[in-house]
């Protein structure tokens, strides 16, 4: 198992040099120029020799290689450089934001494990009767809508409408319920489905008519032999959610004035921040690239088949 | 196993659902919202430093007052020497900044040597140019000697920034503010108590200010960059004002929830004066728009009562020239361009610009009256603005091509002169007229790259020069006079709209009203009823 997590964490420098180099090379393809955006934000005016000295500055008159080079360097020392916007180190600011993120991220990730599973089994458990119609119309409808649309439809109807809840900022739990839910509402019609699908799966393995047969009780049947095993696509997805929900929140922070590291790259890519659209890049990447490692780490914790696989791999 | 799980997940709830302690709203705060922190407040410094934040804690020697009077402030009074070189100001006694440091000739010195220190960066502001020494002749007394006479001295040293002053003891040892201070200290009525980074920025009444102290205790200031979100937290009593620009980008507030507001019973809302001039710079040598004939027929056929009806909602007022009457040295009495297409069409028709069938591009010579239209592509209020108008001229036979960028090309754009015609925007009290039109001698401006293709462009460039060194009231006017005759004639500008900032409060607000600058914010002068 350890061989196995080694293995992976050993792969991460590979990937970590991939995109390095995707999300260098991606952010100076557009027609925009550093230098002037500096000049934008530092609000000086753009003259050819403000330009010339910016671009000494921010090294942006070396060859490209070099500036990967000094860059990479760089950043292998954790030093991503100033943002444009706030004058100071970017990856900082970002740890700074990330927090409240990965508070919000969290509890929508909660909420999806909690409504996702109970719904997908009750949906498989009756099949093409009324819970698994109106289930499947719930995951429909709710995959159809995006969340940002979703996040003001809930801050009409529960802040303006109702007065229930805060509309915007951190604070209680108040303050996340909309949020969260306007976060989590996808992944969850997704996970029902997906539940749904391995349940059905599961139901109609011969090892749960061999149960049967056995005697066990339904409850046992249905427990161990059927929701365990349905788990294993789940986890997967999990990883994925994670990864859908950081992303998400990006949108979700910027309606509900929620603090995160969403919001602020959301204002760093309409200022064209450079520095921290290049470390809030690398930055995610590095998120999703764990997550997954985790995820394989727990599907092989807990199915034996891919340990063993994997360790005969080796 | 299971117990394991139950003790993850119930100390996962209380990680995740522990409460923040909500920034406190009581009755002897006022909550405002603005799109980002305030930053350091540094007084001598620009962005992330917030304008309207730092004319909250910093005060300048003079104010800009009603009617395009300069008044006294931290100076009394003030002389200046017949050769207009010679600034003496006799500073207040009783103004201490709010950690206690008195106010002096020398903690003035201070400032304006921290402001030289970085004279590079503030070259946009002439009269940081212009300055000569500071001197503090007395303990309050301070001397200011400029290079020149300079005209607007006072007018600009009523900015918000970079000549107001902080206390000497919060600067750094070695007085160079531009690279960092120790404490946001001034003289104003607002002191800064606390920042959290993407919430809030949270002020105290300073109770030892000189003037008029605040009627609230704080104003919170809380971090809101949606101006939909914005609106939203106004009807839920979230915040208690919006004050500020309306429209895309910048703006407080979308201008379509502006006029929702206004119709409903519970919320004040208020219109400014104008504060700036919306325009589309004319490129005078590129294309087709060299031409003054194509300049002045695009003048008088954009219908710009319907364009501020349907996009501006009323709230902007039509721009018939490029600064309003109310403007100083502007009350010249230039006719406008009336809106009369038939008149438009007679003058292509004339120069030349013919049309070979009703609804066909003219051409001249082979060559198809056609011009680029450079915009902020992300920009909504820009991307309509821009269509109406394209609509408009096709009207006249007149193509447009839409090309709407990233605001940095747009940008380089208006520095190369590479576009037919860009949106620009003056500069507002006190800037203009003086500095606007200083302004349009850089090569780096839209303006400049405008209007380079006119043939009195050397002429309007060395009055300019003058004007802003001229001591004498009436040669002052009469330059004036020449150069926004001259752009006006020419067509150079496209005048849209009067910009006007707006206001939104609850009925139980009183005193809200605009600053006479178009950043300040009268925050001190609100009560709760």
């Amino acid at each position: 198992m350890l061989r196995f997590i080694v293995r992976r964490l050993l792969l991460l420098i590979p990937i970590m040099f991939a995109v390095s180099v995707v999300v260098f090379c991606i952010l100076r393809l557009g027609p925009n120029d550093p230098a002037m955006s500096y000049l934008r934000l530092s609000q000086i005016p753009p003259t050819d020799e403000a330009l010339a000295t910016a671009r000494e500055f921010l090294g942006l008159n070396k060859p490209l290689l070099t500036q990967y080079i000094d860059w990479i360097g760089k950043a292998l020392r954790l030093d991503f450089g100033l943002s444009y916007v706030t004058r100071r180190p970017v990856l900082p600011e970002i740890l700074y934001y990330f927090p409240a993120t990965l508070k919000l991220a969290g509890i929508a990730l909660l909420l999806t494990l909690l409504i996702s599973i109970p719904l997908g089994m009750w949906a498989a458990l009756n099949k093409d009767r009324w819970p698994d119609h109106i289930t499947r119309g719930l995951a429909f409808f709710g995959v159809s809508m995006p969340n940002f649309w979703l996040g003001f439809l809930l801050v009409t109807v529960f802040s303006l409408w109702l007065h229930w809840l805060p509309p915007m900022g951190r604070g209680g739990l108040s303050h996340m319920i909309m949020p969260a839910i306007s976060l989590a509402l996808m992944s969850t019609c997704i996970n029902i489905r997906l539940i749904r699908a391995s349940m059905l799966e599961n139901l109609n393995a011969r090892s749960v008519l061999y149960a049967r047969a056995r005697g066990l009780r339904e409850r046992t049947v249905i427990g161990v032999h059927v929701f365990k095993n349905s788990l294993i696509p789940v986890i997967t997805a999990v990883g994925m959610h994670v990864g859908e929900l950081l992303g998400g929140a990006v949108v979700v922070e910027s309606i509900f004035s929620w603090p995160g590291v969403g919001r602020f790259a959301v204002s760093s890519i309409y200022n064209r921040d450079y520095p921290v659209m290049q470390c809030f890049l690398l930055f995610m990447v590095v998120i999703f690239v764990i997550c997954n490692l985790l995820v394989d780490i727990c599907y092989a914790a807990l199915d034996p088949r891919i340990r063993l696989a994997g360790e005969e791999n080796i | 196993m299971l117990r394991f799980c139950l003790r993850f997940l119930s100390g996962l709830l209380i990680i995740l659902f522990a409460a923040v302690p909500q920034a406190f709203a009581d009755k002897d705060t006022l909550i405002y919202s603005w799109s980002s922190n305030v930053g350091e407040l540094n007084p001598h410094m620009y962005s992330p430093n917030q304008m309207f934040a730092q004319a909250l804690l910093y005060e300048s020697l003079v104010k800009y007052g009603e009617g395009n009077k300069v008044l006294p402030w931290l100076a009394e009074k003030w002389t200046i020497s017949p050769d207009g070189k010679v600034y003496t100001f006799a500073l207040r006694k009783d103004v201490t900044f709010s950690d206690g440091t008195p106010l002096n000739a020398e903690a003035v010195k201070k400032n304006f040597e921290a402001v030289m220190m970085n004279s590079a960066r503030h070259k946009w502001l002439e009269l940081v140019a212009q300055i000569d020494k500071a001197e503090a002749v007395d303990e309050f007394t301070f001397r200011l000697t400029m290079k020149n006479a300079y005209y607007p001295t006072l007018q600009e040293l009523c900015l918000i920034r970079p000549l107001r002053f902080m206390s000497p003891a919060a600067m750094p040892e070695d007085g160079n503010t531009s690279k960092g201070i120790k404490r946001a200290v001034g003289t104003g009525p607002w002191m800064l108590v606390e920042s959290r980074k993407g919430e809030f920025d949270l002020f105290e009444r300073n109770d030892n200010y000189w003037g008029i102290k605040p009627k609230f205790k704080n104003l919170l200031v809380k971090v809101i960059s949606d101006p939909t979100t914005r609106a939203v937290a106004m009807e839920t009593g979230e915040i208690d004002l919006i004050h500020g620009a309306a429209g895309h980008g910048s703006g407080q507030i979308s201008l379509d929830s502006f006029e929702r507001f206004t119709t409903m019973p519970d919320y004040v809302t208020q219109i400014s004066q104008p504060l700036a001039s919306r325009v589309v710079a004319i490129n005078s040598k590129r294309g087709p728009t060299a031409d003054l004939t194509v300049r002045q027929a695009i003048q008088h056929s954009v219908d710009k009562g319907a364009l501020v009806k349907a996009i501006f909602y009323g709230v902007e007022q039509q721009a018939d020239t490029l600064y309003s009457a109310d403007t100083p040295y502007c009350d010249l009495g230039l006719k406008p361009y009336v809106f009369d297409r038939q008149l438009a069409e007679k003058l292509l028709d004339e120069a030349g610009w013919k049309q070979d069938t009703a609804g066909a591009i003219r051409q001249k010579n082979g060559q198809e009256l056609t011009i680029d239209f450079c915009f902020v592509g992300n920009d909504a209020q820009q991307k309509a603005i821009a269509e109406a108008i394209q609509g408009d001229l096709k009207k006249i036979g007149i193509k447009i091509n839409m090309i709407g960028e990233e605001p940095d090309s747009n940008m380089n754009r208006q520095k190369t002169g590479e576009f037919g015609m860009v949106f620009n925007e003056t500069w507002g009290a006190p800037y203009d007229p003086h500095s606007f039109c200083s302004s349009m001698r850089a090569p780096s401006h839209a303006d400049y790259q405008a209007q380079i293709g006119l043939p009195m462009k050397a002429e309007i460039d060395a009055k300019i020069g003058q004007v802003l060194l001229s001591t004498d009231e009436t040669e002052r006017q009469g330059l004036y006079k020449y150069i926004l005759t001259n752009l006006h004639e020419q067509a150079v500008y496209l005048p849209l709209t009067y910009v006007r900032g707006v206001i939104v409060h609850k009925k139980n607000l009183k005193g809200v009203r605009y600053g006479q600058l178009k950043a300040e914010i009268p925050f001190e002068l609100i009560e709760r009823d």
